[in-house]
């Protein structure tokens, strides 16, 4: 059976000029669609060809939820003009935009301008608080576990804050940084603050 | 199946079907579910059991097995379908029994089959629901494909979706083979229908892919035939909301992957009280009217008359 093609708006079921929001949601549901042994998809696709669709899925998400990359895919494809965007046919979800010219220097501008500031949650940074920033965002732990290919279960320690059982601190910063990158946070200040409120030490087992 | 239902309180005649693929997922349950909370908003409804060879909606009803049944009619002991119809314990809802009274009851002629539909269609009434048989055999689809609400019911269950979407493309296929205008686009549908088939055509789509290629003015009438087909799914014995998400991924896996514009109908929770009821001999919508079942039933009835789907949130 043929696996999708198309650009990044059709592989993910949205029109050009979807939101960030549809954009998140539309991704996070066709994730777990195409996921291993999904219901709904594992006797129509093969696992190689699901496991294609998952990719070009990412690569499409991750474009399209990056601001500059966003704005870079669009100008390539024709989808905006490379002149100012009007405020009619600004994309969603993004602050006005200067002059964003086609030009090297255009570029470095606009990629200067609208790189929003990542979100960075007030100290001390622990499980209950990761918790409650993924449930306000309605993100389920399963979601990232797909996307991320965390284990659910290390997921579920790093917000129990069941530190035992998590793995070494060389190993947990980058799950943290993954996770903490699903749900909107800055990568690395999340990481660095649960580690220093943990008490886990870097180099420890 | 045009999948375009009259509205509620409208005396349009409409046949749903129930179908799945495969046994033992409720549908006969659900089928005498749905006509009784239909017959209860005041429809005229006539319940047939379509389930040649297997029959047993009567059952679902709390009733024996009636004297005079679809057999009689197929084997011409009685000269109208009227005269197999017998009147269940609840007012507006009738029943034509299953043929499982004689032997090759499911293996029916085409001409008996064809003389059997057309009678349905001409019966007198709001709402004709048909429970058919499990499989995909043509005296199963043909059944399906005759009528304007076409449901496939399925539990969230590997085998059942497996033999949801066999079901489905038997269907389709079925249909599109009916307006294949050549005799060698009617071998490129049949191939399309074996798995094992050199063409390795594996799904609706790749069909008119490979239709095509071969002959691009055969193309038109597929495609027509192809966005007209609109089933609609149910979900039976859902236990949770991930069960129950499963419908609209159902949904957009049939519009990616097969070409199929379904939707999702609705869900009816897994629930004790069913099959209570059933090992009573009693209609649990009867027996339990306020269990969650239940209530599913009658949100999906009214939902069908409205000609209402689920829709996800985002889109």
């Amino acid at each position: 059976m043929s696996v999708l093609r198309g650009n990044h708006y059709a592989l993910l079921g949205l029109e050009p000029g979807a939101t960030t929001e549809q954009i998140e949601r539309a991704f996070r549901y066709l994730i777990e669609l195409y996921g291993e042994d999904a219901l709904a998809t594992y006797s129509l696709l093969d696992s190689g060809e699901a496991k294609q669709m998952r990719a070009q899925l990412r690569e499409a998400y991750d474009v399209l939820r990056d601001p500059v990359r966003h704005l870079e895919y669009d100008v390539r494809h024709g989808l905006i003009s490379g002149r100012t965007p009007s405020p009619g046919n600004q994309l969603p979800g993004m602050p006005p935009l200067p002059g964003v010219g086609v030009s090297e220097d255009g570029e470095k501008a606009a990629r200067a301008a609208v790189r929003p500031d990542p979100v960075v949650l007030p100290e001390p940074v622990n499980g209950r608080v990761l918790k409650a920033h993924r449930e306000e965002r309605g993100i389920r732990l399963r979601e990232i576990a797909d996307s991320t290919k965390i284990t659910l279960r290390y997921l579920e320690y790093i917000e129990a804050d069941r530190y035992s059982a998590l793995p070494a601190a060389v190993y947990l910063r980058g799950f943290l940084q993954e996770y903490a990158r699903a749900i909107g946070l800055d990568p690395r200040r999340t990481s660095e603050s649960y580690l220093a409120n943990s008490g886990i030490q870097e180099g420890g087992e | 199946m045009n999948g375009r239902p009259g509205t509620a309180g409208s005396s349009t005649r409409q046949i749903w079907s129930l179908g799945g693929g495969k046994g033992g997922i409720g549908k006969s349950l659900l089928a005498a579910a749905l006509g009784y909370e239909l017959a209860r908003m005041g429809k005229r409804v006539i319940l047939v059991d379509a389930d040649l060879g297997g029959a047993n909606l009567h059952t679902c009803l709390g009733m024996g097995a009636p004297e005079k049944t679809l057999g009689d009619f197929i084997l011409r002991r009685v000269e109208r379908i009227e005269d197999v119809l017998v009147e269940t314990a609840f007012r507006g809802l009738r029943l034509i029994s299953g043929a499982s009274d004689f032997l090759g009851a499911a293996n029916i002629k085409h001409l008996q089959k064809v003389r059997v539909l057309s009678r349905i269609r001409s019966l007198d009434v709001d709402v004709v629901i048909l429970d058919l048989g499990a499989g995909t055999a043509f005296n199963v689809v043909d059944f399906f494909l005759i009528s304007d609400v076409g449901l496939l019911t399925l539990v969230p269950e590997p085998t059942s979706i497996e033999s949801g979407y066999r079901f489905l493309k038997a269907a389709l296929y079925r249909r599109l083979r009916s307006v294949a205008p050549t005799e060698a686009i009617r071998h490129l549908v049949d191939a399309a229908g074996d798995r094992k088939h050199p063409l390795g055509i594996r799904s609706p789509l790749d069909l008119l892919n490979t239709v095509a290629m071969e002959d691009q003015r055969a193309l038109e009438p597929l495609r027509r035939e192809m966005a007209a087909f609109h089933p609609r799914f149910v979900l039976n014995q859902v236990r949770d909301e991930e069960d129950g998400a499963i419908g609209h991924q159902l949904v957009t896996a049939c519009a990616r992957h097969l070409g199929i514009s379904a939707s999702y109908a609705g869900c009816v929770h897994f629930d004790d009280a069913v099959w209570k009821s059933l090992r009573q001999r009693r209609l649990f919508a009867v027996d339990a009217p306020a269990c969650r079942a239940a209530e599913d039933v009658r949100r999906l009835a009214r939902g069908l008359l409205g000609g209402e789907n689920l829709a996800l949130e985002w889109t």
